[in-house]
């Protein structure tokens, strides 16, 4: 046997690893990080104004090129013309928003437009090639960045033609969703000059990290915040500031109103469509609410069967990875732990509703107050920036909506939200009586840094790593706490009790685990693999599980002790990836019900169409809060 | 031959350890991770969240620190003897780095059993712990998750394995012994479709006909049977045909019934490469001395074929046959995610979608352990068929 050359290149492999392992070792490297020579030029700043994307009329005329209604057309099919009406957007939130003041500046398709905006930038049709040239005769080239998935293949190349059709060159780059989105590639470094993503819309608009002068990620911030675009209005990037840290509503609508507007003007990215997401059901499946911004499983309670069967089937593409919510937050998980744990709070109609919590704890209803306190230097504080600092010198401060830099001795009023929230009663489906108890463990878990959550910002807001609670008082008679927030935390969303949107903000604090221990006595690292918590949890919904067989489906039984009953005594879950195969288990009966995410907007969704056409199933396209959008980089590395 | 066993095992050693630190190294060098999307999510994150993420997946360790970790279970600590503890002040990782990309603050190997608690860590892959999955399944051993697809993984694999021999070989002989004849020309042409044609394709074809076409006939035509479309079993008793009884869920026949799809796909395609080369190796073996002079002897033409030809043919096909085996346990992706089959492939190729390493390095590793057996067996077998090979 020849084993002399095997030796050899077995050595040879083993001192390659050896060699790259100590080039990269003392930087830390991981998987998905630029490489080591990469990150020398990765640190120039972005300071140099693009060419091109600098100039606000080039950045228009981008605009006027492209035809919206051309790429829904592209992409949708099968959607009813009404319905793809409604999903052009002229600005950053979906025109049923309620903080949606347009319309604005539209930039409807004009080529002659564009073409004029264009030569008075500079850039002249030049007929030999077809393309715009400068006066040093450079084209107009840009390269249009997003990722390689089939639907952004379709529209961006009905992109490329027509910008080819306004004389300006784009070479489409489709990448891996990895790299796009990767930690240390793509957006996160704004390596592109044409960005292609989406945001996922929600109840609250949000969207200081997008749009404020101090969210541009460059390396002098560490590449904190999400405006890749580089955009720095200062009317805008104040008002979402205090659109952000308005508690009124009215107040934030005309704050809202004013960045809708800059955005608009600017042009810095252009909002195409909101996504189309199609979901059928069952003409045997009643009860089912439909909605943008809520889940059809936030109904499950009042589903039932019309043929008076004891088992709803559902066919979800995805499989939850956990049912600890804090380390898995998949749509997925949300729609079972809806069922099958319980909800405090719904999102219905881009807004809020209780459910668990007795009424939102707004100023209004008496449950919050907003009062000025006086804060001296080493007091707990919110900073500008949205983190608790100690108040001292050059510390930056919101002041009535403006950033202000503390002078370190001046009397310093700020306001503080002191919030109590109530809740109703409810049992576990053990039996056992939900107690505030459940609450203080949930707060004790989920402001835990070792709980495996991605982010504290909610406890941050009350509390200091090394004792959230202090902040918090729990009643001993009643479900119902009441939260002193740090003097000028003014989030919008106060009236929402703590981990209840996307969350549960109980844990059953009576629980026994399989090993014998109290579950309020495990550490908070431990929690991610107990299966009481991350595969069988107790509910206080209108479901519990029974059974999870991975890869295959999960049932859940009705919770016995659910207050308000539920129409049907099983639901079951079968994971279908394959989208054909769920259309072909709905039409056939086998499955009840295929949520938007499973029925996605692929080809299959035709076929559905057709038969709910002939009258077989229901099927429902709504205008999702996804929205696709393409940035514009205002600026390029430094040469 | 036993001196060959003992170079053999060794050299298995080595192959299986440069298959762990190669794939542990491309996957160390591979782009996305459970860092990737999070900056998309409308959050603020801050470097001590990115640093505390990271650590969750011990990406503050450096990759040969974190490969030993996987593959033996050490370092899990400072390194005691005698009550006194080593190295616990050696860098091992870097747990926040500064802007310039040089580090703000070393992991040291004290500091990991607190970073790192054992409920968290593996004990290592050579001792068969293979960890906790990431993302598939945060927190579960990766060893129950793949326990949990073995099963059905096996049912389908072995059931279409075993099918499409005990159908491909025979019309393999047959086609060959009767070269060009209309059976040769017929399942030729078969076998070809079988080959060329995307299984995804065939698959989808197979649904559309048995179980999507009956159900829009229904009403016409109640007595057309129509198949389940896909998964393991029924979640509600359902009717195949008005002509067959109920068929409950979970019962031999729901099993039975939803396996059929699936099978059919894969032994059709399987059935396909085996006949090609059962009789490309038959033609082969036909044609040499040895089969003209049992031919010439005045054998019965079924000896020749069976004993002298067959048995030749075979040789090489043992090869491709235990190379099946590793196969088996990988389970068949496109089929199983077609029919929702709950099996090993769909868990791999979600594992590798979302970066899921710890699953899909375990699996990459089982099946280097296996392809080695397969071949260490394939060789021993080679002495069983043909008595001319000799190892030394």
């Amino acid at each position: 046997m020849k084993t002399k050359p095997f030796a050899f290149l077995a050595i040879l492999i083993v001192a390659a690893m050896l060699i790259s392992a100590c080039a990269t070792a003392p930087v830390g490297q991981m998987p998905g990080s630029a490489p080591a020579g990469e990150a020398a030029s990765s640190a120039e700043d972005l300071s140099q104004p693009h060419p091109l994307l600098s100039d606000v009329r080039v950045r228009q005329a981008i605009a006027h090129c492209i035809d919206r209604d051309a790429l829904i057309n592209a992409v949708y099919t099968y959607v009813p013309d009404d319905v793809k009406a409604s999903l052009r957007m002229d600005s950053f939130l979906p025109k049923t928003h309620w903080a949606y003041g347009g319309p604005y500046t539209d930039y409807e398709f004009n080529v002659e437009g564009a073409g004029a905006l264009l030569d008075e930038a500079g850039w002249t049709m030049d007929e030999n090639s077809g393309y715009r040239v400068n006066a040093d005769g450079d084209t107009m080239e840009l390269t249009l960045t997003t990722t390689n998935a089939q639907f952004r293949q379709t529209w961006a190349a009905v992109v490329e033609q027509q910008l080819a059709a306004c004389g300006i060159l784009v070479i489409r780059q489709h990448t891996p969703a990895s790299w796009w989105f990767g930690d240390t590639t793509g957006l996160a470094r704004r390596d592109f000059e044409l960005g292609a993503f989406a945001w996922v819309g929600a109840a609250d608009p949000g969207g200081r990290t997008l749009y404020a002068c101090d969210q541009i990620p460059v390396p002098a911030n560490n590449w904190e915040g999400q405006n890749g675009m580089g955009w720095c209005n200062e009317a805008a990037s104040q008002n979402i500031v205090l659109a952000t840290n308005t508690l009124e509503r009215e107040a934030r609508i005309a704050a809202y109103n004013v960045v809708q507007d800059e955005f608009a003007k600017d042009m810095v990215s252009l909002p195409l469509f909101q996504r189309a997401e199609a979901e059928a059901w069952s003409l045997n499946l009643e009860g089912l609410v439909t909605d943008a911004t809520e889940y059809g499983t936030a109904s499950a309670a009042a589903w039932s069967l019309a043929d008076g069967g004891d088992t709803i089937v559902l066919g979800f593409s995805q499989e939850p990875a956990s049912m600890f919510t804090l380390v898995e937050s998949a749509a997925v998980q949300r729609q079972i732990a809806q069922m099958a744990i319980g909800v405090a709070n719904t999102q219905y109609n881009y807004d809020y509703q209780p459910v668990l919590q007795d009424g939102l704890s707004t100023i209004e209803s008496g449950l919050a107050t907003n009062e000025m306190v006086a804060v001296a230097p080493g007091d707990m504080v919110y900073a500008a920036d949205g983190n608790p600092v100690e108040l001292a010198e050059g510390v930056e401060i919101l002041v009535d909506g403006e950033v202000v830099a503390y002078d370190g001795t001046s009397e310093l009023q700020l306001p503080q939200l002191v919030v109590t929230y109530k809740f109703k009663p409810y049992t576990w489906s053990d039996g056992t009586p939900g107690s505030i108890a459940d609450f203080r463990l949930g707060f004790q878990i989920k402001c835990d840094r070792q709980s495996g959550a991605t982010t504290f910002n909610g406890c941050d807001s009350y509390g200091t790593e090394a004792d959230t609670l202090t902040n918090i008082t729990f009643s001993d008679s009643a479900l119902e706490y009441t939260i002193k927030y740090w003097p000028g935390v003014q989030d919008p969303t106060y009236f929402v009790a703590p981990f209840t949107i996307g969350d549960e903000p109980v844990y059953p604090s009576h629980l026994v685990l399989a090993d014998g221990r109290n579950l309020a006595d495990v550490p908070a690292a431990e929690w991610a693999t107990l299966p009481e918590i991350a595969e069988m949890p107790l509910s206080f919904g209108p479901f519990v599980i029974t059974e999870w067989i991975k890869g295959q489906s999960l049932t859940m039984e009705a919770n016995p002790h659910y207050a308000g009953g539920t129409g049907a005594q099983r639901v079951t879950v079968l994971f279908i990836s394959d989208t054909n195969q769920a259309v072909a288990q709905l039409l056939s009966g086998d499955v009840d019900y295929v949520e938007k995410a499973t029925l996605g907007g692929g080809a299959e969704v035709q076929l559905v169409a057709d038969a709910a056409a002939a009258g077989n199933i229901n099927f429902e396209i709504i205008a999702s809060p996804t929205w696709e959008h393409i940035d514009m980089n205002m600026f390029v590395k430094a040469q | 031959m036993t001196g060959y066993l003992i170079r053999r095992l060794f050299q298995m050693i080595v192959v299986t350890l440069l298959v762990a630190v190669v794939t542990y190294f491309l996957f160390n060098i591979a782009p996305g991770g459970p860092l990737t999307g999070l900056r998309q999510q409308q959050q603020r994150l801050q470097p001590e969240d990115i640093a505390r993420i990271r650590a969750k997946y011990e990406l503050d360790l450096y990759w040969p620190v974190r490969f030993s970790r996987w593959l033996i279970g050490v370092p899990t600590g400072p390194i005691t003897i005698g009550g006194t503890e080593w190295f616990a002040n050696l860098p091992v990782g870097c747990y926040l780095l500064n802007d310039d990309n040089s580090c703000a603050d070393y992991v040291y190997l004290a500091e990991i059993p607190d970073l790192h608690p054992a409920v968290r860590s593996s004990k290592g892959v050579l001792r068969g712990d293979f960890g906790q999955s990431t993302v598939v399944r945060i927190g579960a051993p990766v060893s129950e998750e793949l326990k949990s697809r073995i099963i059905p993984t096996l049912e389908l694999g072995l059931g279409a394995l075993l099918l499409s021999l005990l159908i491909g070989v025979p019309i393999g002989v047959y086609s060959a012994v009767r070269q060009y004849s209309r059976f040769d020309y017929f399942f030729t042409t078969i076998s070809f479709v079988g080959s060329a044609m995307p299984v995804f394709f065939f698959g989808l074809l197979m649904i559309l006909l048995f179980s999507v076409t009956p159900v829009f006939l229904a009403e016409q035509y109640p007595w057309i049977p129509r198949l389940p479309s896909g998964l393991r079993t029924a979640v509600r008793g359902y009717d195949v045909a008005t002509w067959l009884p109920r068929i409950e869920p979970g019962s031999f026949a729901d099993r039975g019934l939803h396996l059929l799809m699936p099978l059919a796909v894969l032994t059709f395609f399987n059935t396909a490469q085996w006949s090609r080369f059962v009789r490309s190796s038959m033609l082969e073996v036909l044609r040499q001395d040895y089969v003209r002079t049992a031919r010439a002897k005045g054998l019965v033409e079924r000896i020749v074929i069976m004993k002298h030809a067959l048995r030749n043919a075979l040789i090489p096909f043992v090869t491709i046959l235990v190379l099946q085996i590793p196969g088996l346990f990988a389970g068949a992706i496109i089929t199983e995610t077609i029919f929702a089959w709950p099996g090993m492939g769909r868990l791999y190729i979600d594992a590798l979608n979302r970066s899921d390493w710890p699953i899909a390095l375990a699996f990459i590793f089982i099946i280097g352990v296996l392809t080695v057996f397969a071949t260490l067996i394939g060789d021993i077998l080679y002495t069983v068929v043909d008595p001319r090979i000799k190892y030394t």
